[in-house]
């Protein structure tokens, strides 16, 4: 009784299995869809967001281009017209617009160098380093404050006041030699060089002596 | 998460352990469900056994829809595996000598190998043949290249060749799966039976 009903059931066993299998497959076809994020999840983003590398003072950036560090590349995101009037040494302009080309691809999506974003200020290049960061790209830093910080501090910067720590004066002799070596002059530290007056020696005068002509011996006595 | 070995969270080293690992548990299914006879698998060809079709129909279909809803559910990304690249005429130049030689000695090469481990002589006359087939097409291979290299393109899918989304692809290759299934019940009943 009990294997014929068991027989039964067992008969219906693959009709069972396929049923299930069309099931699943159904399923499958009626999820809700929901968009897929590409490149770097939302946590990881977030930790880039806050990570302490994600800004790079001018400070540091001078350092690097005097110590002729090779590992980084400053990519300047401004326009063309801008990046013409004034650039970085060595820097590459990839303008925010053109950025996700393909040949700046190259230049962004790589680990083996640091890339410096540069813009007038930092929203141009933030918004530079949430678009590649969201592709996955590694080692990326914006210039805090841009340009315009670039200019302000390395390029022209304060005098500390006499009531100033040493530690600025320190930062102001640092940023004065970073911006002598961008080519800055300071007509204070000036040393003109003064020609040594040589006082020459007053030539010898040769002052001849006459001889007394011996008188031509006369004849006589 | 996944793949594991790709992602990182299995390291690469592992992946011929892992391999011999799952070759092991295929090839002790393989024996248990009877797949070293040659009339078994030769049985498709002849309409009195339609296991092979079964078997090899319901793994793509179970791993597909599994990889499907790995993927819906962010345990798998799917576009990190590997999707063998198409070469045309080579596969259907070597697809039809596959055919030829599965149907007269009534072995693929993976359950050759099983034969072979159960002492079958036809087996291991077929793995020869197979050696001696690898022979000839490495010494031939400046002959086959351009056949071998040519007419590639790319990793192609066939959802994508066809325009629908996987999903759909799916659920169409399950009703043809089960109808095939179907089929081929009805024409193995119509068949003569052969006790092998």
């Amino acid at each position: 009784m009990i294997n014929r009903k068991l027989a039964k059931i067992l008969s219906f066993q693959y009709v069972f299995l396929a049923l299930i299998i069309i099931i699943l497959a159904g399923v499958l076809l009626l999820l809700p869809k929901f968009e897929k994020h590409e490149g770097i999840n939302p946590q990881a983003f977030l930790s880039n967001v806050i990570s302490p590398e994600r800004y790079m003072t001018t400070d540091e950036l001078a350092e690097i281009y005097i110590n002729q560090d090779p590992s980084y590349i400053v990519v300047d995101v401004r326009t063309e017209n801008d990046f013409k009037s004034y650039n970085l040494p060595n820097s590459i302009n990839i303008p925010l617009n053109t950025l996700l080309n393909e040949d700046a691809e190259g230049y962004l999506n790589q680990d083996q160098y640091d890339i410096v974003l540069v813009s007038n200020d930092n929203f141009s290049a933030n918004k530079a380093w949430i678009l590649c960061n969201r592709l996955g790209y590694k080692n990326l830093h914006v210039l805090k404050g841009g340009m315009n910080e670039w200019f302000s501090t390395i390029i022209n910067p304060q005098k500390p006041t006499e009531t100033m720590s040493a530690k600025e004066y320190e930062l102001y002799n640092f940023r004065k030699a970073s911006s002598m070596f961008f080519g800055v002059m300071y007509p204070e530290d000036i040393k003109v060089f003064k020609k040594p007056v040589v006082v020459k020696p007053a030539p010898k005068k040769v002052i001849p002596k006459k001889k007394k002509k011996k008188m031509p011996t006369e004849g006589g006595c | 998460m996944g793949p594991l070995i790709p992602n990182g969270i299995i390291p690469f080293e592992w992946n011929n352990i892992i391999a011999i690992i799952i070759g092991i548990a295929f090839g002790f299914i393989l024996e248990s469900s009877g797949f070293s006879s040659s009339r078994k698998l030769a049985g498709v060809f002849y309409g009195y056994d339609f296991a092979v079709l079964k078997v090899f129909f319901t793994a793509a279909l179970v791993s597909s829809i599994g990889l499907l809803y790995m993927d819906y559910l962010g345990y798998v990304e799917m576009g990190n595996l590997y999707i063998h690249p198409t070469y045309l005429w080579a596969a259907i130049i070597g697809g039809a000598i596959m055919g030829v030689g599965f149907v007269s000695a009534g072995f693929c090469p993976g359950t050759s190998l099983c034969a072979v481990a159960i002492g079958k002589i036809d087996a291991i006359v077929y793995v020869v043949g197979i050696m001696i087939g690898i022979v000839i097409f490495a010494e031939l291979y400046e002959v086959f290249k351009p056949l071998y290299e040519g007419f590639a393109y790319g990793a192609l899918t066939l959802d994508e060749t066809f325009g629908i989304s996987p999903y759909m692809f799916v659920f169409i290759f399950t009703i043809i799966a089960i109808v095939a299934f179907v089929i081929g019940d009805i024409v193995r009943k119509r068949t003569k039976k052969v006790f092998y």
